[in-house]
């Protein structure tokens, strides 16, 4: 009973409600408009919204999020320019079907079918977490440290590029998070001598730097990109459509939620790979996929919006985030004080059974919101970028002060923000770096008490690894990311695929 | 990290020196991780940040190699290609704004910020931009500074007094 008080908690209160609406139609626009990506947008607002109440806080973020799932299709369809990495799949179809004249009904379908994929997600989060956070009790700090690091390595290798930039970019972000007092022994690390060090570097002006700073410079690249307009038809979806394509949905849906839960893997791997099986399931399609086959279409975007519900288990019931925009979303349930990890559900279900009914709430805003306002949304989307990105760079700033009424956090995050800007130039991933920092206290403190219970010895902690099953799994995964990104293993792996194919 | 490509054939001009700076500043870090409690125990302060800086060196050696055997890209120029006039133009402004910011206050040195950027990214008559700015930076205002009361740098600008002059003629 309590958790359906709690569930409803939003839902009742006025200006709860009215966050949740607000979050769910900025990230909409924020993530339909392209340069501006959810990670950048929930980075500033958490430097806006740390002095709230949490819940106030969560309402309007929790709306961002799931908004900006869905809103990166809607730009994937009318311009062919995917607004957010979850919508690469959705342009394949989507934009198609609105050359021949349906990007109406190409974007009714795609709400309806992202909605149903968002409730799977959340229905599968509301009935998992539970199990998965008693599990998670029984783990033991090396557990925790290697799940840490599986992470970083999973985005690092997943987020495009040689995994040694990505494991390099982790590892900057764990040593950033190292900065000032050591929470264990108070002693000082890389402060030099620097007082101000001492509560080490605000992750929150680290995000802004490298997600806000470092995206909006490099949207300077491509200033003279021409917007192609289109008509919009009626946008409410045939009832018999939604029939006939519900199947689907409900499958790529599943497949959305496990990817999400899975660390390292988000909306964006989801998509594809619900493309990929709406591609090997679907035998007959009217028409061939690639140009406008629906199916292509609601497959990748029922599996993205899945994603959010699956990346919300491991987040909540491990403190573990499982691409950069959870590890944001973690770094604003510390700011508000909140520990997400196993003891998150015993100790606070009312703050997850909130999140389950804000959740619930955005998914239905991004219905009414999908399914109205397209006039409103094709002028917005129209802003052109000349006054987009001053006003991030503004944001950006702004936010990054805001957090300790510092000017100090403004250099911080113009210096990550120059940095990343080069790491994107010459290829290393900005995302692990973010995760590292989240992760960054998680690991080093479960890696002492690893060791500690150890008696210092690290051969018996090789050794009784192998006594957990579960430390075992996840020291092999480990191993096995290794090498099988490591040049002997392509090699040889070339070296088949050729034999195969001559 | 949509923008990168994902496989990355050739080098771009000024990669190899990025990936030597990283190789330095890497083997920097490490040193300075020794330098914390150096290698006394498995369990020291220093330790984790040592596993995590060893781990920079040896990634980034790798990368350095890397990039080594890559052949340059063609037709690709530093200035053009990878470090545009327009980015550290950009650049510039940014850290100008950065700096006055607490000494002219927010009002003055945004809406300086943003006139200036957006007369040189957009590109439209002196009018159209002193509009759009001043109303970009009124809703900014509004919604930051009145409706989430977040605290801005007031500077010169007797901001306080101004309000509570306007809050006084409605009541």
């Amino acid at each position: 009973m309590d958790a359906l008080h709690y569930f409803a908690m939003s839902w009742l209160s006025p200006e709860l409600l009215g966050l949740t609406a607000l979050g769910t139609f900025l990230g909409i626009y924020v993530g339909a408009i392209p340069g501006l990506s959810v990670t950048m947008a929930v980075s500033i607002l958490i430097s806006f919204t740390f002095a709230w109440d949490v819940n106030y806080a969560l309402c309007l973020m929790v709306g961002v999020y799931m908004g900006g799932v869905y809103g990166g299709s809607r730009t994937a369809i009318l311009l062919n320019i995917p607004g957010a990495p979850s919508a690469i799949a959705t342009a394949l179809d989507g934009y198609p079907l609105a050359k021949k004249g349906l990007a109406g009904e190409a974007i009714g379908l795609s709400t309806v079918m992202s909605v149903v994929g968002g409730f799977v997600g959340i229905i599968v989060l509301a009935l998992a977490a539970p199990t998965v956070s008693e599990f998670a009790i029984t783990f033991q700090p090396r557990d925790y440290m290697m799940l840490g690091i599986l992470g970083i390595m999973l985005v690092g290798s997943l987020s495009g590029g040689s995994l040694a930039r990505g494991i390099f970019a982790g590892a900057l972000g764990l040593l950033i998070g190292t900065v000032g007092l050591d929470p264990m022994t108070a002693e000082e690390r890389f402060t030099f001598g620097v007082v101000e060090l001492w509560d080490g570097i605000n992750p929150v002006a680290v995000m802004i730097g490298m997600f806000g700073i470092s995206e909006a410079l490099h949207q300077l690249h491509h200033m003279n990109k021409a917007v192609i307009k289109q008509k919009i038809s009626r946008v409410i979806p045939k009832w018999s459509d939604i029939k006939k394509y519900m199947p689907l949905s409900l499958q790529t849906s599943f497949i959305g939620v496990i990817v999400g839960a899975l660390p390292g893997t988000g909306g964006d791997i989801a998509a594809l790979m619900a493309y990929d099986h709406a591609k090997r399931v679907t035998k007959n399609p009217k028409v061939p996929f690639g140009e406008g086959a629906k199916e292509g279409l609601i497959a990748p975007e029922a599996a993205n919006n899945a994603a959010v519900g699956g990346a919300y288990i491991p987040m909540l019931t491990l403190g573990i985030p499982g691409d950069a925009v959870t590890a944001v979303f973690i770094g604003a349930l510390f700011i508000h004080g909140l520990n997400p990890g196993p003891l998150l559900l015993i100790e606070q279900p009312h703050m997850f059974w909130f999140t389950v009914g804000n959740l619930t709430l955005a998914n239905i805003f991004v219905l009414i919101f999908g399914l109205t306002g397209i006039k409103l949304f094709s002028k917005i989307v129209e802003c052109p970028k000349g006054i987009l990105i001053p006003l991030i760079f503004l944001l950006s700033i702004v936010g990054a002060y805001a957090i300790n009424n510092a000017i100090t956090d403004i250099w911080w995050m113009l210096a990550f923000g120059v940095f990343g800007y080069f790491m994107r130039l010459y290829g290393f991933p900005v995302g692990p770096v973010i995760l590292g920092v989240i992760l960054s206290s998680l690991t080093d403190e479960n890696w002492r008490r690893a060791i500690l219970s150890e008696r210092g010895s690290i051969s018996d902690l090789f050794i009784n690894l192998f006594h957990s099953p579960l430390s075992t799994v996840l020291f092999s995964v480990i191993v096995l990311i290794l090498f099988t990104q490591s040049p002997l293993w392509t090699r040889w792996l070339k070296r088949k695929l050729f034999h195969e194919t001559t | 990290m949509s923008s990168q490509s994902p496989f990355i054939k050739t080098r771009k001009p000024g990669e190899r020196i990025f990936c030597l700076l990283m190789v330095m500043g890497s083997v920097y870090l490490f040193w300075q991780s020794y330098a914390i409690s150096g290698f006394s125990s498995f369990s020291s302060p220093g330790a984790f940040p040592l596993a995590a800086s060893a781990t920079m060196v040896l990634a980034s050696c790798v990368t350095f190699l890397n990039t080594l055997k890559l052949p340059a890209a063609e037709n690709v120029r530093f200035v053009y290609h990878c470090f545009p006039p327009i980015v550290a133009v950009i650049m510039a402004l940014i850290l100008i704004y950065s700096v006055v910011l607490e000494s002219l206050g927010f009002v003055l040195s945004s809406f300086a910020f943003l006139f200036v950027s957006i007369q040189f990214l957009y590109r439209r008559s002196v009018l159209t931009t002193l509009t759009i700015s001043l109303l970009a930076l009124i809703v900014v205002y509004i919604i930051f500074r009145l409706i989430f009361q977040v605290v801005l740098p007031e500077g010169i600008v007797p901001e306080r007094e101004i309000l509570s002059s306007i809050k006084s003629l409605w009541s």
